[in-house]
């Protein structure tokens, strides 16, 4: 697994320590017995309202030395986005000393996790030799219900390898009650939480105050056991020169006690730490030097220091120079702020995001330039820093793309007008995207730098693909390379994934307009620009959590490799290459949400020429599946033909000619149109109307072999001999290069099928044997199939030959021996074994794999192994999928 | 849609200031705040913010149009 040494950024490190416990603290000794019974088990809640002293509880069992193992800890943000929170939970279980196997992979996509990560996740957890036992604190509603149900997922399958604290203001979206119902669950709610007199008594002494029963009786029915209030109550006391004269008026007030308290508490400090608090609150966390940079003064240090050790409102981040804000102080003050300084706000977070920018730290600067509302100083950043594409991908692409969703939409300027054009994009809004490109075009001069210049070509590129644009992508690619020329070296090292997004967007332009070889050539150099497979790469800022942005252009690389082989007839290395870019995928954990789908679709495209219908329909639907990008015109025409194969091999002309009229001609290459008109032909052959194939042949402009071949195919379907032979002339003969292997063993095909009808056995044979050498590297079944039982008749009367091409039937025997199936539905490649049967007829009662283990009498790993058998056979990788398919095949 | 919330204790001015779509009657030891909710996002957004400025919701309720 790709986990970088920390480079240690403290806000990050902050996340996955657990805060530092306060000085003056209350031994609450039966709740921290009950937190430790709840980490036996696999899930403990801690919840409570804010300041109700939940973090303070849990942070002081995980500092308990007595514990065998600390707790990993993990400080959950209300913006981690699902796909960043698995990330941080990678990384704070990585910190915690789990090693997790490294198929596991790391999630790279802010939107989301594929359910076979979680599997991975929980399978990895479960085969780890003690469990590791995670806190997340603040896991707040405002984690999307997906990263509950998520969590519920992995803390059920990891056998007891996982065991979650959970602290939160609002119950989760866990199913709480089935884990009451199991006994699997300790929780430590609001009444738990709260002071009693005793504990009040012991923090007041802790605080070196001497208060009468009477005196603590009042601020327990004034604070109701509140723990911020009581310690707000304590502090104020402090600070008071008659405290019990303070309670007897604090118990008489009857405003909010948070409001009461934090107001009596501001403004006993000096005016100057007032000012001070009242400015850095827009920022949950401050280092000194940032609040001197927002008050305009040099006391920053001193003064964050000294509120810290009062533990008034912020506490020190560990071992940093960093400080947070207690949450609940952070809104208060602010809303002092608002009050007593309108219109300071966006002014101060202006401020702030200049000292961020300063001090290298771009996203947040960017989040605190969009809350200024300052939108050039905010899209500057990202497009001085070569960052658009972190808009479009990465695990923080949700979380920028909403700062900027306030960006009025005309807002001026060549760096807002780049990043509009990079949310469209991202958006799938294409037209969008171009009017925002051209909004940028005339704002851009010669004295805007090259960085400006390259986010434009980059966007130019990317948008230029989409359109299926070969010319303008050419144009933009060509720019782009002379600027990246003109830019500093070191800050193009920090971003490896633009060279090769930027060549995997032109090859895949290449590859649209149809010139094969040029595409595959630049395929390779963006492949190439992603580092060696599977390589660390080191230098990116944040440890762990920042993945260096090249597993997408890699899937998307290989995805377009892999249909280049394919459409060169290379059946083989495209399946290597589909197969490679899946592996890339299902690593960095990609939802198919944000997948093309090409590496399914090529999988589909090998599968239906090798007459494998049902290995071929599946990798079609995962396909479909894959919605992420609005697919270039011709991958969607490319998508239209083998889907229209496989239709017309499962017999279904219908669904065959609905899928190529489906498609859009406009902006598709003569190769494309060709490749339609060729499916179609195909279509009507197989129904018997050979004139209308042939008529479909002689519209496209472009001529080629495959044309060749299949008006030969045409002609001789109508009897006409002589001019279909007259029609494979020009198509080279076997052993000439230059044409791809199935279109030459089709034309040697169709030579030999004319000798058979001309009476020429002995040619007929020859040819045979001259297509069927061809064919058989790429095992290239189908189109004997489709060429008739006289293919069949020619092989049965020569047993050598019979024997030499048993590859044409794989696995006939097995087949029949196959569970039975109905009628007209594909056959399974490889048939299930009698004890994979049983395992899938449990899943099918919704049993999960410790349950199925636990009927079958074998372990949970061994019920694993059979699944990820049955998934491979039936072709699924989902086990719901496995059994619909099961149940579709008439095996269940 | 209109609600109206019953807050335990004297909501000060400060907090109140942040929540100018809702208008406020102090009574005894609580305080109402009242005033059209755009939609369920809206309510359970304020819901958050009163929680997280450590104001208790003793009650709420839908107000007849």
């Amino acid at each position: 697994m790709d986990h970088r040494a920390p480079t240690g950024d403290p806000l990050l490190t902050a996340r996955f320590t657990p805060p530092a416990v306060p000085e003056l603290l209350v031994h609450r000794s039966e709740l921290l017995g009950r937190l430790a019974a709840g980490a036996g088990g696999p899930l403990t809640l801690i919840n409570g309202p804010a300041g109700s002293g939940k973090t303070v509880l849990t942070a002081h069992w995980a500092a308990d030395r007595r514990a065998q193992r600390p707790p990993m800890w993990l400080t959950v943000e209300p913006d981690d986005a699902p796909g960043a929170f698995w990330a941080y939970v990678l990384e704070a279980l990585h910190r915690g000393g789990v090693t997790l196997p490294s198929e596991v992979g790391r999630p790279t996509r802010a939107e989301g996790v594929t359910r076979s990560f979680l599997v991975r996740l929980a399978d990895g957890l479960a085969g780890s030799p003690q469990p590791a036992v995670l806190v997340l604190d603040q896991f707040d509603t405002a984690q999307p219900p997906a990263t509950a149900e998520a969590l519920d997922f992995v803390l059920r399958h990891a056998a007891g390898g996982l065991r979650i604290v959970l602290t939160s203001r609002s119950d989760p979206l866990l199913p709480l009650h089935r884990y009451r119902a199991a006994g699997e669950i300790v929780e430590i709610r609001h009444a738990d939480l709260r002071f009693t007199h005793e504990d009040a008594e012991a923090l007041l002494g802790e605080h070196r105050l001497d208060i009468s029963q009477a005196g603590i009786r009042r601020l327990m029915e004034r604070t109701e056991g509140w723990a911020a209030g009581v310690r707000l109550c304590a502090l104020a006391m402090q600070r008071s020169a008659d405290p019990e004269t303070f309670l007897r008026q604090f118990a008489a007030d009857r405003t909010t006690i948070a409001g009461y308290l934090l107001t009596e508490v501001l403004d006993a400090q000096p005016p100057p730490t007032q000012d001070l608090l009242l400015r850095v609150c827009v920022t949950d966390r401050v280092h000194p030097d940032l609040a001197d940079a927002l008050t305009g003064r040099e006391d920053g240090a001193r003064t964050l220091a000294g509120l810290a050790r009062d533990n008034a409102f912020l506490e020190q981040i560990d071992a940093s120079a960093w400080y947070r804000l207690h949450p609940l102080f952070a809104e208060v003050l602010r809303a002092h702020l608002r009050q007593r300084c309108p219109g300071l706000e966006p002014r101060l977070h202006g401020r702030a995001a200049r000292w961020l920018a300063r001090t290298g730290r771009l996203t947040e600067a960017v989040l605190q330039g969009a809350a200024a509302g300052d939108w050039p100083f905010a899209a500057a950043q990202l497009v001085d820093n070569l960052a658009l594409g972190r808009l479009l991908t990465g695990l923080e692409a949700d979380q920028l793309g909403r700062a900027f969703a306030g960006m009025p939409p005309g807002t001026a300027g060549a760096a807002p007008a780049l990043v509009a054009g990079a949310c469209r994009l991202a958006a799938q809004d294409l037209s969008g995207c171009e009017a925002a490109l051209r909004r940028a075009d005339a704002a851009l001069t010669d004295s805007c730098g090259p960085a400006a210049h390259l986010g434009r070509a980059f966007l130019g590129v990317l948008a230029g693909r989409a359109a299926g644009d070969l010319t303008a992508t050419e144009r933009a690619a060509g720019d782009a390379d002379r600027l990246l020329g003109e830019l500093p070296p070191p800050l193009l090292a920090e971003r490896p994934e633009l060279r090769a997004l930027l060549a995997a967007h032109l090859g895949a332009a290449e590859l649209g307009a149809g010139h094969l070889d040029r595409a595959e050539t630049t395929l390779t150099v963006a492949v190439a620009a992603c580092g060696p497979p599977g390589a660390e790469h080191p230098g990116t800022q944040d440890a762990g959590t920042q993945h260096d942005g090249t597993e997408y252009p890699l899937c998307d690389a290989l995805g377009s490799l892999a249909l280049v082989a394919l459409l060169q007839g290379r059946l083989r290395r495209a399946t290597d290459h589909a197969r490679a870019s899946l592996a890339v995928a299902e690593r960095s954990a990609l939802p198919p949400g944000r997948r093309a789908g090409v590496d399914h679709l090529v999988l589909a495209g090998v599968a239906v020429e090798q007459d494998d219908l049902a290995a071929a329909r599946c990798h079609l639907d995962l396909a479909a599946a894959a919605t992420g990008l609005r697919p270039d015109p011709a991958t969607t025409a490319r998508a239209a033909v083998i889907g229209a194969r496989t239709a017309l091999a499962e017999g279904d002309g219908d669904a065959a000619l609905a899928a190529l009229r489906a498609v859009a001609p406009e902006r598709l290459s003569d190769r494309a149109v060709a490749e339609l008109a060729v499916a179609e032909s195909a279509v009507h052959l197989a129904r018997g109307d050979a004139e209308a194939a042939l008529r479909l042949l002689d519209a496209p402009a472009a001529d080629g072999p495959e044309l060749a071949v299949a008006r030969a195919r045409a002609l001789l379907a109508l009897g006409r001999g002589p001019a279909a032979a007259q029609a494979l002339a020009g198509v080279p003969e076997a052993g000439e290069d230059g044409v791809a292997a199935p279109v030459r063993a089709h034309a040697s095909l169709l030579r030999a099928q004319l000798a058979e009808a001309d009476g020429d056995l002995a040619q007929a044979r020859r040819r045979l044997a001259e297509a069927l050498a061809l064919a058989r590297p790429e095992e290239l079944r189908r189109m004997f199939v489709e060429s008739g039982p006289w293919v069949r008749r020619i092989l049965d009367r020569d047993p050598q030959s019979a024997r030499l091409n048993a590859w044409l039937t794989p696995a006939a025997p097995d087949r029949t021996a196959s569970a039975p199936r109905a009628d007209g539905q594909p056959p399974v490649v490889e048939p299930l074994t009698a004890r994979e049967v049983e395992v899938l007829c449990k899943a099918a009662e919704m049993l999960s794999t410790e349950e199925i283990a636990a009927e079958l009498f074998l372990s949970a790993n061994t019920v694993k192994t059979h699944l990820k058998s049955i998934y491979r056979k039936l072709c699924v990788t989902r086990r719901s999928d496995a059994v619909h398919r099961a149940q579709d095949l008439g095996m269940l | 849609m209109r609600y109206e919330f019953r807050i335990s204790g004297v909501v000060p001015d400060t907090l109140a200031a942040g929540f100018p779509e809702l208008d406020r009657i102090p009574v005894p030891e609580q305080t109402l705040l009242f005033g059209s909710v755009a939609d369920e996002a809206h309510l359970y957004g304020l819901l958050t913010r009163f929680q997280s400025l450590g104001l208790r919701v003793l009650e709420m309720r839908r107000l007849p149009a």
